[in-house]
């Protein structure tokens, strides 16, 4: 499974937003894709996923022009864990996890197996009948990439799916969808806002300003203290300072 | 990696009892509507002006059906009462009732918005409309389905109109969701009230009137088969498209993710909640509230996911309008009152607890 991004331009309400952008994910990599806000960072990724047209350039994801097939085919291939889904009705978390099976024919028995499976996957076991909307974030976003994983598909994408949580659960998150993507050799593509968790979860990155892709590569050779100013306008100092590590424990 | 996560942790059990149980009460809730339904539909055929005899009433029917099965222990007069009068005004309460139940949830699936309802969102005003311009400029001579034909057109142009003037740049908000529905409601209403006045005979205006506020009054026989076709390929299609429905709930750009393909669900949803509400204000004018407060009842007894939603909608949809119009018909007997009137009664008190809500104020994304 290759995600591969040419020359794509996306413009909204007939303005550019995203111009010419070349962008490649391979098997089993964790790449990033960090920039200020409003760089069109996430109008990029809401066009891999199809919420939005190109208005020039190719998506393919396996050779094969995602906005050219069908829509039940182009989510057996790419599975998307946003920010925080909201939730208007009381669907239980089983729900929510079978909703990953809306691109599959139904197959009831062995649907209700993959939930089950995904949900213990990430530490949710059990929790078919609980009320999505009453977990707390942290919880609501592993049950997203439960919904990810039963959708099984080759390719994931968080668009910035840590936005509205504490620094342990980010950590959590990321660690999870991490560790999944080397077990089952996904190529994954994540909007990060944290350029320090960026570079300490991806093995590549790529760097957006002003609706460009400015730079691709490993992030120790990418984040220069030049490309930084430029790209954020702030003076980036390298010095000792915290670090938030996960503890090892049982599933705080 | 850490060692944890490569553990493997014993296979999961835990839905094995749950997920039955709440079968079990699914199956025993929907079995416990649909004796709810005969026992309305049976008093409703009973009670009246003329009182039938409740075996009676069985007896009437069953005599129709199978000829010579029941001896006969009632007059021509109540067999004539039932038959022609009350039975198939109470299956077409059914069909309204259960028809409008499910228009709403369908509406409230496809704005994402609890509030949204066929009479608030003036959609059915505007198959009013369509109705009226028939009934009274006399196109009437073409059949009923010239008559349901015209609220179609007028409820699809009404659903059309809201749809986007409750939007701006892409996201509905609630508030310009129900003002923009209550400014077409009025709308429709001056247009349809101007079409009345300028009508020859006051009497037939009169008539209209009463009808508009709901009235299953002029129910016969023959005007049953298109509704009921209407809703039974309705409710067919809505149930096999439940898990687009759930995903669509979800919002919009989940239910792309997962293969949805929304442009084409959505004008599907439009054109079918339009043809259900113009086929229906077509027999028995526009009815407030059944489309607000039934899926919301609904939800609370069976959660969000439609493929148990709509079936219990529509079933308590049914009853609900079966009790509804009894009510209408003896509270003030002789006068009969009109449906809105009685569905005001509960709707409004409803409506006033969901506006309090926090959930009502979240602007939705679209389009």
């Amino acid at each position: 499974m290759r995600l591969d991004v040419r020359g794509v331009s996306v413009h909204l309400d007939g303005r550019p937003i995203v111009h010419e952008a070349d962008l490649l994910v391979d098997d089993g990599e964790f790449v990033c894709l960090v920039g200020p806000n409003g760089c069109g960072k996430s109008t990029l990724m809401r066009t891999i996923y199809r919420a939005l047209r190109p208005a020039s350039g190719l998506i393919t994801v396996d050779g094969d022009d995602v906005h050219g097939l069908s829509w039940r085919e182009s989510a057996r291939r790419t599975a998307v864990v946003a920010q925080e889904t909201p939730a208007e009705l009381d669907f239980t978390v089983g729900e929510v996890v079978l909703m990953g099976r809306t691109p599959y024919e139904r197959a009831a028995a062995e649907d209700e197996e993959r939930c089950a499976r995904a949900l213990d996957r990430v530490g949710l076991a059990g929790a078919q009948e609980r009320i999505y909307a009453t977990l707390s974030g942290g919880e609501k976003q592993r049950a997203l990439v439960a919904r990810a994983l039963v959708q099984e598909t080759r390719l994931l994408l968080l668009d910035e799916p840590t936005s509205h949580l504490d620094v342990r659960h980010q950590l959590e998150i990321l660690h999870l969808v991490r560790e999944l993507g080397a077990e089952l050799g996904l190529a994954t593509l994540a909007v990060l806002h944290d350029l320090n968790q960026a570079a300490a979860f991806c093995d590549r990155l790529y760097v957006m300003s002003a609706g460009r892709v400015l730079a691709g590569g490993p992030p120790d050779q990418v984040l220069t203290p030049e490309l930084i100013s430029q790209v954020y306008t702030v003076r980036a100092v390298r010095r000792t300072q915290l670090v938030f590590e996960r503890l090892k424990e049982e599933d705080g | 990696m850490t060692s944890e996560t490569r553990q493997e942790r014993a296979p999961a059990k835990p839905a094995g009892g749950a997920r039955p149980r709440r079968r079990a009460r699914y199956t025993a809730l929907v079995a416990a509507l649909a004796v709810a339904v005969v026992a309305a539909t049976w008093l409703a055929v009973s009670i009246g002006a003329v009182p039938v005899a409740l075996p009676q009433t069985w007896g009437i029917v069953a005599d129709r059906l199978v000829p010579g099965l029941v001896p006969h222990t009632w007059t021509p007069v109540q067999e004539q009462i039932v038959w022609e009068f009350r039975l198939p005004r109470a299956l077409l309460a059914l069909l309204v009732g259960a028809g409008l139940a499910v228009v709403g949830a369908v509406l409230q699936a496809l704005v994402r918005n609890p509030l949204a309802d066929p009479f608030l969102l003036g959609i059915s005003s505007g198959a009013s409309f369509g109705a009226v311009l028939v009934l009274i400029l006399g196109a009437g001579t073409l059949g009923g389905l010239s008559l349901s034909g015209a609220a179609f057109a007028g409820s699809l142009l009404a659903l059309g109109l809201v749809y986007v003037l409750a939007q701006r740049s892409g996201k509905i908000t609630p508030s310009r969701l129900v003002l923009a529905g209550v400014a077409l409601a009025y709308l429709f209403q001056a247009l349809y009230s101007f079409v009345l006045q300028q009508a020859q005979s006051g009497r037939a205006a009169q008539q209209v009137l009463f009808w508009l506020m709901g009235s299953l009054g002029g129910a016969r026989w023959e005007m049953l088969p298109l509704p009921t076709a209407v809703l039974a390929a309705g409710l067919v299609y809505l149930l096999l498209q439940h898990r687009q429905l759930n995903a669509l709930t979800a919002g919009e750009e989940t239910a792309v993710s997962l293969g949805v393909n929304v442009h084409r669900l959505r004008i599907t949803l439009f054109v079918l909640t339009s043809l259900l509400v113009g086929v229906l204000v077509a027999t028995s004018g526009a009815i407030a509230f059944v489309g607000l407060i039934v899926p919301h009842a609904a939800r609370l007894l069976v959660g969000a996911d439609h493929r148990r939603v709509l079936p219990v909608t529509a079933l308590l949809g049914a009853a609900f309008l079966q009790l509804v119009d009894l009510a209408a018909r003896t509270i003030n007997a002789p006068q009969e009152l009109a449906l809105s009137i009685v569905t005001a009664l509960f709707g409004v008190p409803f409506f006033l607890w969901l506006l309090r809500r926090r959930s009502v104020d979240r602007a939705v994304t679209v389009g």
